[in-house]
């Protein structure tokens, strides 16, 4: 009996303790330590935390820590090659990385940030989208007063850097750069005695295109091209003129865009949407197995590619070009997205910060990405030549040529709300691709619902 | 005599408040667990409701009933509510009835019927992300197993599942019944085994028939089961979010969105936990109704036994 008795007291103090060292309240030791072994308690755990406060501070007077945050760290090369090389040229820093799943990315960055704690001090920002959500609510450190001081010059970034600013300051260096190409599949061509797609093309020369290169059935039937079940499939062609953006108080300009996307589909030139839905297919599989002769895409896209083709994971002959234009424009109008890379307005470290997002986004960087074949907000022959002359890159020169373009536009606009249009554009897009809209119904719901959440 | 009283506690007394610091000190940790994860934010969450806030250091902004004048101004939301609403209905009536009917077959002694019993529960342990899937697989419209033995059995133009907006939730609450019968069925075995034998022989002697004695017996004796299970499951339905989530993550459209979907996307892609945390309170209101339904049946059910 006695021996419970001390035990539960022993509890008891130890519990309190645990709340008590919890809430840092040293203060408030005094009231509630009345028995000894509660004391004791107290005091050995104090005296672990400051021994753990010892250790890394000890250490800590040489090494500097930054933190930074990263999404799928490990599938690719794109923030490691940078962290290392930072690592390399600063020896007295020690980069942590945050690292998440790109699909969970966006909230996890949004919740640690509501904590408002030193930690991260680097943001990588997945989309400018939730760049901007970020900025209004003061989470990133406007960074004009270290652009200034350094007098950095933004004209390498050919007017990327002016494009991300937001209200008229500066949040983020450009990272990233991304755009629309044509990826097809040179053995398909090949075999169908079929010329390859051109670099200079326009949409309609690519619609028969894609139906010429339709063939076979069932399982080992080959679609003429491919669209994943993203929205940008069919709106990025819609704002690829730069006339229109996907907020817009009219949205009758989709309209043959999606009668289009619905023709490839009814005619089983793409594979149904539905079918990609819902046995949620990776469109890397579907030009991997050789299911499509053609494919837009990213140009994130070629460096999975020559990954794919240098572990032997596929073995055929592949091209990149130029994404089609429609008639009323020319050659090399294209439609891609910035990886913005930032600061948190809460970090303890703001001058090491800079200096880390500044070299990310330096030319030094650009080179060092253009060898694992990621572009960045530095647009330069220099670049370009080492991406095109990387092993697995598709020989020829019109591979190199289709990486050019004479105009850009963003696929999303910055807009504060983006985010939220973006779920109302991706609800649509499902709802007229599976015939449950039609594209009037659903231009009108789009209309209504932007409106509705622009306040318009 | 009364000095002793007011000025020192008796030996009983003492006994007692250090039984019961005791009984607290045992129930301390999972108390502060509690008040750390469930409590504090569910006061919170009704704090939230009347304030606007982006989830930033930026001060909250009192707003009043703005937040639920909002939710219930759009039709998004109000959409939510009536998808709720018909997959608890879809959902709850086939499990009742399908639970009720293994448990009266599996209640005899038949050879192997822990095997059937066992069968029946193994979905309810199952991941619900693993079984999402699957059944996502099984749904496929164009060469997925039930479409091909819909075509099969002469059905030209089978539904297409979770493609289709009219027969999305469908599948989500076939789903669902799949999922839940097997542990309702356990729930109504055990009140079987608790229905006196001498029932159904006397039954018997007047001369009834099975079906007479399911109907006269059976299904009168397990009333307050069926209303215990109906509650438990109506308020399951009302909280659905993972299933919904992997199988259509609220498509096609928003046709399969529930209100939870509704609560998590306002909070964490367009970060307004007012709107947000006042689609909870709902959620809360409509739960605490059944709940009260189920106290007042409760207390009359337990009464009648």
């Amino acid at each position: 009996m006695k021996k419970k008795k001390l035990a539960a007291v022993l509890m008891a103090g130890i519990m309190t303790c645990g709340v008590l060292a919890a809430c840092g309240d040293t203060s408030s030791q005094n009231k509630g330590g009345q028995s000894t072994s509660s004391q004791t308690a107290a005091s050995d755990s104090a005296q672990a935390s400051s021994a753990g406060g010892d250790n890394t501070s000890g250490s800590g007077t040489e090494v500097q820590e930054l933190s930074v945050t990263t999404w799928d760290n490990d599938n690719s090369p794109q923030f490691q090659a940078i962290i290392d090389a930072y690592e390399v040229k600063n020896s007295n820093v020690k980069i942590k990385i945050i690292d998440t799943s790109a699909d969970e990315y966006n909230n996890s960055l949004g919740i640690s940030l509501s904590a408002a704690q030193p930690d991260p001090d680097v943001i990588w920002v997945k989309d400018m989208g939730s760049m901007l959500q970020m900025a209004d609510k003061e989470q990133l450190l406007p960074i004009d007063d270290f652009i200034a001081r350094d007098g950095l010059d933004l004209s390498i970034y050919k007017g990327a850097a002016e494009q991300l600013m937001y209200n008229d300051k500066a949040y983020a260096l450009p990272y990233r750069n991304d755009w629309y190409v044509l990826y097809y599949n040179k053995d398909l061509f090949d075999a169908a005695n079929v010329e390859y797609p051109s670099n200079d093309m326009t949409w309609e020369e690519y619609y028969e295109l894609a139906a010429k290169m339709t063939s076979g059935e069932g399982s080992s039937k080959v679609y003429g091209t491919h669209n994943h079940t993203w929205q940008a499939l069919v709106t990025n062609w819609a704002v690829q003129d730069g006339q229109n953006t996907v907020v817009e108080k009219d949205y009758s300009f989709m309209k043959s865009w999606y009668e289009e996307a619905l023709a490839l589909q009814d005619n089983g030139y793409i594979q149904d949407y539905s079918t990609l839905k819902t046995a949620n297919i990776h469109y890397s599989s579907v030009f991997k197995n050789q299911q499509c002769a053609m494919m837009p895409m990213g140009t994130w896209f070629i460096a999975t590619m020559m990954q794919s083709q240098a572990e032997g994971e596929t073995n055929f002959n592949w091209g990149i070009a130029t994404i089609p234009h429609s008639k009323d424009t020319e050659a090399g109008y294209t439609v891609g997205a910035l990886t913005p890379v930032a600061i948190s307005a809460y970090t303890d470290q703001a001058d090491l910060a800079w200096d880390f997002i500044k070299f990310a986004s330096s030319e030094e960087a650009a080179e060092i990405l253009a060898q694992q074949g990621v572009f960045t907000g530095i647009p330069s022959d220099a670049a370009l030549k080492t991406i095109a002359s990387a092993e697995y890159f598709p020989e020829g020169d019109s591979n190199v040529e289709a990486l050019n373009y004479v105009h850009y536009s963003f696929d999303r606009p910055l807009d504060p709300k983006i985010e939220e249009i973006r779920t109302v554009l991706d609800e649509v897009h499902e709802m007229i691709m599976i015939h449950s809209y039609s594209v009037d119904e659903g231009i009108q719901e789009l209309t209504e619902r932007v409106a509705e959440i622009k306040g318009w | 005599m009364s000095n002793g009283k007011t000025g020192f506690l008796t030996s009983g007394q003492k006994r007692k408040i250090r039984n019961n610091m005791i009984g607290y000190a045992f129930i301390l940790p999972n108390l502060i667990g509690y008040a750390i994860f469930v409590f504090i934010p569910v006061v919170f969450s009704f704090v939230l409701s009347v304030m606007s806030w982006d989830g930033s250091k930026r001060p909250m902004q009192f707003v009043g009933l703005a937040n639920f004048a909002d939710i219930f101004g759009d039709k998004i939301f109000r959409g939510t509510l009536l998808h709720t609403i018909t997959y608890a209905v879809m959902t709850v009536v086939p499990t009742l009835i399908l639970a009720l009917l293994l448990a009266v077959l599996l209640n005899n002694k038949l050879k192997g019927v822990a095997i059937f019993r066992t069968a029946f529960y193994f979905p309810y342990i199952a991941s619900i992300v693993a079984v999402g899937a699957v059944w996502n697989m099984l749904f496929q419209p164009d060469f997925g197993p039930i479409n091909e033995f819909l075509k099969f059995i002469g059905i030209a133009d089978p539904p297409r599942w979770v493609v289709d907006k009219d027969w999305a939730m469908v599948a989500i609450s076939i789903v669902s019944v799949w999922k839940y019968m097997g542990y309702y069925m356990i729930v109504y075995l055990a009140a079987l085994q608790g229905i006196s034998g001498s029932l159904y022989e006397a039954a018997s002697l007047d001369g009834a028939n099975g079906w007479q004695k399911l109907w006269h017996i059976t299904i009168p004796m397990l009333t307050p089961t069926t209303f215990f299970v109906m509650i438990m499951l109506t308020i399951q339905c009302f909280k659905v979010f993972d299933l919904v989530y992997v199988m259509t993550g609220g498509g096609p459209g928003n046709a399969t969105k529930t209100l939870v979907n509704y609560i998590y996307e306002k909070a964490f892609t367009s970060w307004e936990f007012g709107p947000a945390s006042a689609g909870a309170i709902v959620l809360f209101a409509i739960v605490l109704v059944i709940t009260l339904i189920q106290f007042s049946g409760e207390k009359k059910w337990f009464k009648d036994l």
